[in-house]
């Protein structure tokens, strides 16, 4: 059995992020391989379609190579700002093809199963991902679907109310207690993380 | 800024403010939601909040593995250097092309974040969807395509990782030791089958602070059969034990 050890996993991302701002191509190499799953399964899981995904992601992954020198930690994290870059890419593509997005079902099961399932860890690890994955399989269906147009698709208020079928106003509730319920888990979680 | 508890203008916006954070707000609303915000630090304050929350929402999507050679277009796209990424990225390629003859091992926290993948949807009672993307898991996986056996890792009663096994044409399997196991330094990989034989799948390294994480192809077993997957230490003791059925 032979090991592969990641050695550059060892710097953080805003390192490998400031090596790529001036031009430093080892640590855009280990900055794909660390994102490369992530972007791809960001565009994968929005359009269900491989050919698409990959455009997409090798699209975002230069970009953030081009911009690297622009990036601003004081405005979030570097996954934050991949994973934005990513998700409008995304949607570009999908409106300039004309394609059908997954449906907003579709991803929530696909982000949920990519869970531990180990809220307990989650606290642990302080990883707000785990923890937006375990309130957002508490949310009401129609909740959820309404936060991941929103989030992830980028579905405005008016659209969803369109495309859901409901009032505006609905939607606009259902978008924003959805969203508020979100910050509630993770404040919590955060607080006991906090007391431990 | 007006840092008052409560400002007349933040009921009428404070709807707004969620629409703001995930950027689905347009035209005149937005307008008057950013000028609020700017003049209100309560909301400023509830908007950075939202907004990172909503961020996180987007990171929510599984990880998911490239097509074959995605590396390679996108290194030839950024002009990268063949001598840093393509030179690895084709060692990689042969090995996936012949995993089956391969007993070689790729480590990373990828392949663990497909082995959870599947794990969690075992513990969900759910399959791996045929419609998945086109990762190595749902390609090839399960004993019958798109199944997964998963459990943890047992050290003296403990929970200290966790054992998926995936079957299809290329079987394999992956294992986690998390960062609080008393395992360290060089161990065996060895799966037990319902005969009651031992295969070695293969030898790796635990970091001082008791984390591994690695997959290894299962050549000449039939993941059905897996009993058992076990920790062994070089002298033969078995360390920790995950029973997969």
């Amino acid at each position: 059995m032979r090991e592969l050890r990641v050695a550059e996993g060892e710097l953080s991302d805003e390192g490998l992020l400031a090596g790529m701002a001036v031009g430093d191509q080892s640590a855009a190499v280990t900055f794909v391989r660390r994102y490369q799953r992530r972007v791809f399964g960001l565009a994968y899981s929005m359009t269900g379609d491989a050919g698409v995904a990959e455009d997409v992601a090798q699209e975002a992954m230069i970009r953030v190579w081009r911009h690297a020198p622009v990036f601003d930690p004081r405005r979030g994290s570097v996954a934050s700002w991949v994973l934005t870059i990513t998700r409008n890419l995304t949607i570009d593509a999908l409106r300039m093809r004309r394609a059908v997005p997954t449906d907003p079902d579709d991803f929530a099961a696909s982000a949920l199963r990519s869970n531990e399932h180990n809220p307990e860890d989650a606290v642990k690890r302080g990883d707000a991902r785990d923890i937006v994955r375990g309130a957002l399989a508490l949310l009401p269906h129609e909740q959820r679907r309404a936060v991941v147009l929103a989030a992830v698709y980028g579905r405005t208020a008016l659209e969803i109310s369109e495309s859901e079928g409901i009032p505006l106003g609905t939607a606009k509730t259902r978008i924003r207690t959805a969203l508020m319920r979100l910050r509630a888990a993770v404040e919590h979680e955060e607080g006991v993380s906090d007391e431990q | 800024m007006n840092d008052d508890p409560i400002d007349a203008g933040c009921d009428k916006y404070s709807d707004e403010l969620a629409e703001l954070a995930l950027g689905v707000l347009t035209g005149r609303e937005r307008a008057l939601a950013l000028s609020h915000v700017e003049s209100c630090q309560r909301c400023a304050d509830e908007l950075e909040q939202l907004s990172r929350v909503a961020d996180t929402v987007v990171q929510v999507a599984p990880e998911v593995e490239p097509p074959m050679g995605f590396e390679v277009r996108l290194f030839e796209k950024m002009g990268v250097s063949d001598e840093l990424a393509p030179r690895r990225t084709r060692k990689e390629r042969r090995e996936r092309a012949h995993r089956h003859r391969s007993r070689s091992v790729r480590w990373g926290t990828a392949a663990v974040a497909v082995a959870a993948a599947a794990a969690v949807a075992l513990g969900l009672g759910l399959s791996l969807p045929s419609s998945n993307p086109p990762t190595e898991s749902a390609h090839g996986t399960g004993h019958a395509r798109g199944q997964v056996e998963s459990a943890h890792l047992v050290q003296n009663g403990e929970n200290v990782g966790r054992v998926a096994v995936f079957g299809g044409k290329q079987p394999w399997m992956s294992m986690m030791l998390t960062d609080d196991s008393s395992v360290r330094g060089t161990v065996n990989c060895v799966v037990v089958t319902k005969d009651g034989a031992r295969h070695h799948v293969g030898t790796f390294t635990v970091s001082p602070d008791g984390y591994g994480a690695w997959i290894a192809p299962l050549d000449h077993v039939d993941p059905a059969d897996v009993r058992t997957a076990e920790v062994v230490s070089p002298s033969g003791t078995v360390l920790a034990t995950a029973t997969l059925s």
